[in-house]
């Protein structure tokens, strides 16, 4: 009745294949890490690339100026500001200016006011 | 072959431990890991809810990730040999693949003599090695850099997860049947989970090639 | 307690994978839960801005969705129908279509919107440029108040912030209460748009402002918050009825079937249609202070500039400053304008604070919630690009 085990030692084939799979695990981890280096890197390439077509489609416009915009002027000298063109009239403060936070319901109130007078 | 005494050691102490430390520390990984795919409450609630279930399957991983590490720096020699049995296919691992060694009840023909490990096992082994690298490499980019990655690259990782996963999952329970469950592989049992011996008439019989071996060395 | 409605928009769906990506994504900390457990919004802290919705890696947070009244109003031959579209819907739209990020659609855009059933196209770009009238004109009180010029003792303090965004409005009236009187009186465009659509342009149409719907194609999920906020009111009904992301205009497209790639090029119906490119770069981090600035330099100057572009302000690093000097001619000096612009809320806090503590040496100062500016807002299609 004997007891059978492997004998202590390795040969060189064996140590290669071992240290061969620990290389291979760390090669494939450094892939894993590259591809998702790349994907960092690329993720977020589609915010400049709409930013350039805004830029891009600007340097197409004929006018490229707020204040040169023809019906901007014509709203201000029919509507807003009759006659002239002139931000911050009256009617433009009223729509299109507003308030924030606690002046709020202060400013609901002055603008249910503006409609019962409009009626 | 029946005139063969004696015992053969199949797997040192260390080893044991470390199967033991991947066995368990497998259940409960797959255990949470199932609950969170599938929101399995009464699992949750073995753990204490979700995010202590996530907790355990973390610092689970890290055991299930240092065993196996700490094993191969300690026993460089042993994991070499390993490496090399499962890694050498020769024209008996084909044939025996060809009948399935025997299990299959409707395959039949003759069965090759097999070293250490047969062909089945190897390619198990295989199977183990890239699942569990798999599961290192998109498992902690899930949990460290959960923050810091891009969406497309979380995505892709759970994925791969979770697919890993299954493939494990199967692998391991037609591990387990094999290995504990089936008559003609169980005896083999207790050379893992016990002492480590495996009845030299079996290995003889089984492991032919790797018990010539062991014999002329003796 | 401060917008009065606090009406969520961004909601974690049971998908929530759990992952946690998106605590990290939120500007403002709004959403809770640890790694595995079920993620959830609080709907009081959330400016509804959409980052984590279009950054879940896994579409587990969705917006509500105003898609079934705009059809229904399309439906309605009682409802006079009108569309404005944000400038950054046109570079980003034709990605639903398989075109590049950056692609122009613009006029392909109004034809596919006429398709389906807008009886007016318009373009919030025109809105923008009223909004640079106002705001723009706004800043020059300001600085000529703290110059201590007669006549202007109600212009607000310096600097002034950009309002365009309701996103960093709604954080501003949560978090720092106190910066409030610094940022422009002007609404956003969206809403100076429904305000003019239902006054102005009811009465040039000669249509009752009753049966008017204003809906409106955003980037954004937080101006669907926006529109419904109980100030904006000023035309006497609601100014924006209905707000539409980019996504949920590219559905409805694929809805009926238009070819929207072979679609004819038009144009934006007039009164209220008619852009410039200085509201085009709206759409970008940076572009409401560079129309700004075409506009008071040209303005103060009494000059024209040769030169269009204020390379300084553009760029994608999160906080970014410039100097410009201004030759005011009222004034007869150069006058050097300190200007700082800001994308992704995150960074916004020490800005806010040297503000509050009279460090700041800025005059204006453009805010906007989203990382990149409206391009990349919570509304825009979403991408998985590796590379």
């Amino acid at each position: 009745m004997g007891i059978f085990r492997e004998k202590d030692g390795i040969t060189r084939r064996q140590f290669f294949k071992g240290a061969g799979m620990i290389a291979v695990t760390a090669v494939l981890a450094g892939v894993f890490a590259k591809f998702g280096i790349d994907v960092f890197a690329a993720s977020d390439d589609y915010i400049s690339e709409r930013i350039a077509g805004l830029y891009t489609l600007d340097e197409k416009m004929a006018i490229r100026r707020s204040h040169k915009n023809p019906e901007i002027l014509q709203l201000y000298k029919d509507f807003l500001s009759p006659g002239e063109v002139k931000p911050l009239s009256e009617k433009a403060h009223h729509l299109l200016h507003t308030k924030y936070g606690q002046d709020i319901p202060g400013l609901i109130t002055e603008l249910q006011k503006h409609q019962h007078e409009a009626a | 072959m029946s005139e063969i005494k004696g015992k053969v050691l199949k797997h040192d102490s260390q080893t044991r431990i470390m199967h033991w430390i991947h066995l368990i520390s497998f259940l409960l990984l797959g255990l949470t890991g199932i609950a969170f795919y599938w929101d399995i409450g009464i699992i949750y609630k073995i753990f204490g809810g979700p995010a202590n279930a996530s907790l355990v399957h973390r610092w689970t991983a890290v055991v299930f990730t240092a065993g196996p590490a700490i094993y191969i720096l300690l026993n460089f020699e042993r994991f070499s040999k390993f490496i090399d049995t499962i890694s050498s296919f020769t024209k008996d691992d084909f044939n025996w693949l060809k009948t399935m060694g025997g299990y299959v009840p409707f395959l039949k023909g003759d069965i090759p003599p097999q070293d250490k490990y047969n062909a089945g096992q190897k390619m198990l082994g295989w199977l183990v090695i890239l699942g569990c690298i798999l599961f290192i490499l998109t498992g902690f980019p899930m949990w460290i850099w959960r923050h810091e990655v891009p969406a497309v690259f979380l995505n892709i990782c759970y994925t791969i997860h979770f697919w890993d996963a299954i493939i494990m999952i199967l692998a391991v329970a037609g591990h387990f049947f094999l290995a504990a469950i089936h008559p003609k592989s169980r005896v083999e049992f207790s050379s893992m989970m016990i002492d480590g011996y495996v009845d030299a008439e079996f290995s003889a019989h089984h492991n032919e090639k790797w018990f010539n071996k062991l014999q002329q060395s003796q | 307690m401060s917008t009065l409605q606090t009406r969520g928009v961004i909601h974690v769906t049971d998908n929530c994978k759990a992952c946690d990506h998106c605590t990290f994504i939120c500007p403002t900390g709004a959403i809770s839960g640890r790694l595995g457990q079920k993620h959830h919004i609080d709907q009081d802290i959330c400016v509804n801005c959409g980052q984590c919705l279009i950054n879940c890696p896994f579409g587990a947070i969705e917006d509500t969705s105003m898609v079934a009244k705009v059809k229904e109003a399309l439906a309605d031959p009682e409802k006079f129908v009108v569309v404005q579209e944000a400038p950054a819907i046109r570079v980003a739209l034709g990605e639903e279509f398989g075109l590049a990020p950056g692609t122009n659609v613009k006029n392909k855009m109004y034809a596919a919107l006429r398709q389906l059933g807008f009886d007016k196209v318009y373009d919030t770009e025109f809105a923008a440029d009223l909004t640079i009238m106002e705001e723009g004109t706004e800043l020059i009180h300001r600085v000529y108040n703290a110059l201590g010029a007669e006549g202007f003792e109600h212009a607000g303090p310096l600097p002034q912030f950009t309002s365009c965004c309701p996103a960093w409005v709604k954080y501003a009236e949560d978090k720092y209460p106190h910066v409030l009187p610094h940022i422009s009186s002007a609404k956003s465009p969206q809403q100076m748009f429904g305000a003019v659509a239902k006054t102005y342009a009811a009465e040039q149409l000669n249509i009752d402002p009753a049966n008017m719907v204003v809906v409106s194609v955003m980037p954004c999920t937080a101006k669907k918050y926006e529109c419904n906020r109980p100030e904006f009111v000023a035309s006497g009904y609601k100014d924006v009825d209905l707000v539409l992301t980019t996504r949920e205009l590219a559905q409805l497209i694929k809805e009926k079937n238009i070819d929207f790639l072979n679609l004819p090029d038009e144009k934006a119906d007039k009164f209220i249609g008619l852009s410039t490119g200085a509201a085009t770069i709206f759409g970008a981090t940076g572009g409401v202070m560079e129309a700004a600035l075409r506009t008071a330099y040209e303005i103060l100057s009494e000059e024209t500039l040769d030169k269009v572009e204020f390379e300084a302000v553009r760029g994608i690093e999160p906080v970014r400053e410039a100097t410009v000097e201004i030759p005011v001619k009222a004034l007869g000096k150069k006058l050097p304008v300190n200007v700082c612009v800001v994308s992704g809320l995150k960074y916004v806090d020490d800005v806010i604070e040297d503000v509050l503590a009279g460090r700041s040496k800025y005059h204006f100062i453009e805010v906007m919630n989203c990382p990149g500016g409206c391009i990349n807002g919570g509304g825009q299609p979403i991408r998985r690009d590796t590379y």
